[in-house]
């Protein structure tokens, strides 16, 4: 499959209408990847994301990996889109404008990630050179070895589940425990955490105890016996910071409480939908 | 949703088409690109049309939630599975070879590797739709006029 | 060809590096269907005692016969993924193992009080898979499947520190902060990965330290480095990386942040130490420079910040937090001298501040357990009302601060030698002075608990109430463990001895 690069045995045998293609798509992904960092609308986001992997995917096809390229235009374009979606739908249409400030970090990390890898290109293998150690040692093994040991034409599959079974059997445990995750954070049917529990003979309902706490109390306190009040307390940043962020959501949005108050009635009718 | 007649024809046609491609790529994926992980999400993919046509309701009942907690731990327990059962033969962790025993080729590879693939299926496609689910069966706060 | 019976002690002693990671797996991915808290309890209990009981067998191989490798699959080294176990890894693998059956003892009373009943099954099998991802990452000889393993110890540690929502909604900000910043370091670390590939052409450890030292220095091995370290210093919480943890440690259930604090972060200094010591050329002169000035100053500086900080915390846990913080400065300070006693300090006090910090939050989580103590002030008079687990605190408090006849202070003694045999004198005052201030933080919570009278409700005093005794156990077993390896040091002294001479093997 791949033996048309390596044949030639020198390095830099990538023929100039690939070079092209591969040079043009970069272009395009840089260009996407400014417009998705631009855009405040996150629907706009969300789909140019779609785009972004659909030309990753594309790019992956003239990069030979076409098993990677698969995966990626089925999750990164496909899933993943409607995911974000339907998460989006929870939140916002429109994304809180971020101060410079904020913005400055993550910029910084970003710039010194790049001119790191920059750094390190005069001393990188040349683009599609067969004498590179990637292209001479196990990874080419694969190729001849997977042959006879494996017996199927994909090596990729066979690299992936015999070779490096174990990897994907992690892999498979990472998206076993995403899924485990959800459903113990959110849960399959919208009804998150609504439960209660008996601590030291006092009961705690999920719905009342920590939620209304975090949106109208400026009290960190749980409510199990305080035995004194804490006076001059210097408060840290976080709680300082809490009782402004809840104020802002309850002024954003006075559907806050109405939801909460609606969930239950919309579990009992999950419930019955699905015995109807 | 009622009113897209268009849509729910063409889709009620696809959806199977959908799932058995997928199975076409789990299956072949020994020969062609694909496998397990690509062949869960075409998978689960069928179930979210399914679900965006005829609503996230109906799409329960077809495909219940109690069965994504299942297919999630099923999935998992296939894949290390296959490694459990080449320990009982005798051999290494995931040493397929003990599988099947072909003197021509290595036929416990190519068992071991669908069978491993098919745990990656279960798993990737029910943990799809799991998050699928969790964020599509709540009630948005935001109404339809904010679009 | 069945060789179903074939469970002899050698079968075993061949399988163990395998077992005690997939065992967890398998059992992980089963609690989640388990909706009975009993039944899910009792097959963790017994998982992780089964996997203390594998990781003692893999100590006494490698203590008997060196360096153990497994080749999974069947496929030899360069091709396929290597289990290999030496005398660095197999002392933190019985670490966390043992931990992990000390966290689950306490657990069965702490998730009653902190978790919804229905979601207690999956709850253990998410700790179960943290469990299975910390050890897969230390038992592997292979660069690219630490990321696998990272990433699955990972992603059940958000979800378990996401858990502690149902006693403190903050926990679902704090386990945000920690997705975002562990998936930048997850990231970091493969970029890294790819590097040395890029470099080597493998992804076996050994191969691709034999590649290093036949291509010598090149920049893409200083970039991938750069990289592999910064993504495990968020990891590890090394100081200016280690933003997600106070929150982290504060909002998690009680007992995932005593597992945590005794044992992620020791996982990923495990891997640093790796990465540095035997991947890369430890005598090549940017990684030297890297132990100096990165990893020693920024030890030091951590050590210093992050002690201050805990000063200055009202909350207890948070105040424990910033002290772990100050803790891992003193490691990375033990490896940053470079030296084999700097680098078997540091490996001591990896080992013992694992024991010291997993018993204080074990005994902070027992307190909000029975009277709700999450601040400073309401250590008021906690001697008198829960006089056993305080005293488990105390002794644990005082290892923590290095007080001789504890294990903290075996540690920190050997740092401050090692420290002073380099002639850092900068680091030992820098030690003696944090120790000063980890005195102070520690002893106004002993003062508030001891000295103060009991606490009142309505004009009355309140009552006695002492932790369940599985809680009393398992931190009593922590703060007794503090104490022997205190007075009898030879043991832990003598495996980080071997881890150190494992890493120094070539440099001396």
């Amino acid at each position: 499959m791949l033996s048309f690069i390596y044949a030639a045995g020198g390095p830099a045998t990538i023929s100039p209408p690939t070079l092209i293609i591969d040079i043009a798509l970069m272009a395009m992904l840089v260009v996407v990847a400014f417009a998705i960092v631009r855009m405040r609308s996150l629907f706009a986001i969300v789909m140019l994301q779609g785009v972004y992997s659909l030309m990753c995917a594309a790019w992956f096809v003239t990069l030979d990996a076409v098993d990677v390229a698969f995966t990626e235009a089925a999750v990164g374009a496909g899933i993943s889109t409607v995911l974000m979606l339907s998460a989006m739908l929870l939140t916002d249409r429109q994304s809180a404008p971020v101060g410079a400030k904020k913005s400055l970090g993550p910029l910084l990390v970003c710039v010194l990630a790049g001119a790191a890898m920059f750094y390190a290109i005069p001393d990188m293998p040349a683009y599609g050179d067969a004498n590179s150690p990637a292209n001479t040692g196990p990874g080419m093994e694969y190729m001849t070895a997977a042959v006879t040991d494996v017996e199927i034409p994909n090596i990729v599959t066979a690299v992936l589940a015999s070779y490096r079974g174990y990897d994907t059997m992690a892999e498979t445990v990472v998206i076993f425990m995403a899924g485990l995750g959800v459903l113990l954070l959110l849960g399959l049917n919208g009804n998150a955490g609504f439960w209660q529990a008996k601590v030291q003979g006092q009961n705690i309902f999920s719905l009342t105890a920590p939620r209304t706490r975090i949106l109208t109390s400026t009290e960190d306190k749980p409510e199990t016996e305080p035995p004194a009040p804490d006076e001059a307390a210097p408060p840290k940043p976080k709680p300082k910071r809490k009782p402004a962020a809840a104020k802002k959501r309850a002024a954003k949005k006075p559907a806050a409480k109405k939801t909460a108050a609606k969930k239950p009635a919309a579990k009992k009718t999950g419930g019955k939908g699905s015995a109807s | 949703m009622n009113s897209h007649l268009i849509l729910r024809t063409v889709s009620k046609f696809l959806i199977p088409l959908i799932v058995v491609y997928g199975l076409y790529v789990h299956f072949h994926g020994d020969f062609g690109p694909g496998g397990g992980f690509q062949a869960g999400v075409i998978v689960a993919a069928a179930v979210v049309l399914y679900a965006l046509i005829f609503g996230i309701d109906a799409c329960k009942v077809a495909v219940p939630p109690s069965w994504i907690r299942i297919g999630m731990t099923v999935g998992v327990m296939l894949f290390a599975g296959t490694g459990v059962v080449t320990w009982l033969l005798g051999g290494a962790f995931f040493d397929y070879d003990v599988l099947k025993y072909d003197p021509d080729h290595p036929a416990g590879q190519h068992l071991g590797i669908i069978c491993v693939e098919l745990g990656v299926l279960f798993t990737v496609a029910t943990v799809m739709v799991a998050i699928f689910y969790a964020f599509g069966s709540r009630t948005p706060d935001i109404s339809d006029e904010d679009w | 060809m069945l060789n179903f019976l074939n469970l002899s002690q050698a079968w075993i002693a061949a399988e163990a590096p395998v077992a005690i990671v997939v065992l967890p797996l398998i059992i992980g991915a089963l609690c989640a269907l388990i909706n009975k808290e009993r039944i899910a309890w009792l097959l963790v209990l017994l998982t992780t005692l089964i996997c203390s009981a594998l990781s003692f067998v893999i100590l006494r191989e490698v203590m008997a016969s060196g360096t153990i490798s497994y080749g999974l699959g069947g496929w030899d080294p360069p091709l396929g993924i290597e289990y290999r176990v030496d005398g660095l890894n197999a002392p933190v693998l019985m670490l966390i193992s043992v931990i992990g059956v000390i966290c689950t003892l306490y657990a069965l009373r702490s998730v009653t009080a902190e978790i919804e009943p229905k979601k207690r099954g999956p709850f253990y099998g998410a700790f179960m898979i943290s469990f299975a991802g910390l050890l897969g990452m230390v038992v592997t000889g292979d660069a690219f499947n630490v990321f696998v393993f990272l990433e699955v110890s990972s992603i059940s540690t958000y979800v378990l520190v996401a858990m502690g929502a149902s006693r403190d909604r903050r926990a679902l900000t704090a386990a945000y902060n920690y997705l975002i910043l562990g998936s930048i370091g997850a990231t970091f670390f493969v970029i890294g990965v790819g590097f040395l590939y890029m470099q080597t052409g493998t992804l076996n450890m050994a191969d691709i330290a034999l590649a290093l030292s036949e291509s010598g220095e090149s920049r893409v091995t200083q970039v991938a480095f750069a990289f592999i370290v910064v993504g495990l210093g968020l990891k590890l919480a090394m100081f200016p990386l280690h933003l997600w943890l106070p929150g982290a440690y504060a909002y998690a259930p009680s007992f995932v942040t005593a597992f945590l604090a005794a044992t992620a972060t020791k996982a990923a200094l495990y891997l640093l130490l790796r990465f540095v010591f035997t991947i890369f050329d430890p005598t090549a002169d940017f990684i030297i420079s890297a132990l100096t000035w990165l990893l020693a100053v920024l030890g030091v500086i951590g050590m210093f910040f992050a002690s201050f900080q805990a000063i200055f915390q009202t909350d207890a846990r948070r105040l424990l937090a910033f002290s772990s913080v100050a803790q891992v400065g003193y490691m990375l300070l033990g490896v940053g001298i470079g030296t084999m006693a700097g680098v078997t300090a540091g490996y001591v006090h990896l080992l013992g501040h694992a024991m010291t910090k997993g018993a204080l939050f074990l005994c902070l989580g027992a307190m909000w357990y029975q009277f709700g103590v999450t601040r400073i002030s309401d250590f008021k008079g906690l001697g008198k009302t829960m006089p056993w687990t305080m005293g488990a605190f105390t002794v644990a408090g005082i290892s923590l601060i290095g007080v001789p006849g504890t294990v903290g202070f075996v540690s920190k003694f050997a740092l401050l030698t090692a420290a002073a045999d380099k002639g850092w004198w900068w680091a030992v005052a820098a030690i003696v002075f944090t120790s000063i201030l980890a005195l102070v933080y520690i002893g106004r919570m002993l003062e508030a608990a001891w000295l103060q009278d009991r606490p009142q409700v309505d004009g009355v005093d309140v009552a006695t109430r002492e932790a369940p005794a599985s809680m009393l156990v398992a931190m009593w077993a922590l703060a007794i463990a503090c104490v022997v390896f205190g007075v009898n040091a030879t043991w832990p002294l003598e495996l980080a001895n071997d881890a150190a001479s494992v890493i120094m093997g070539g440099a001396g």
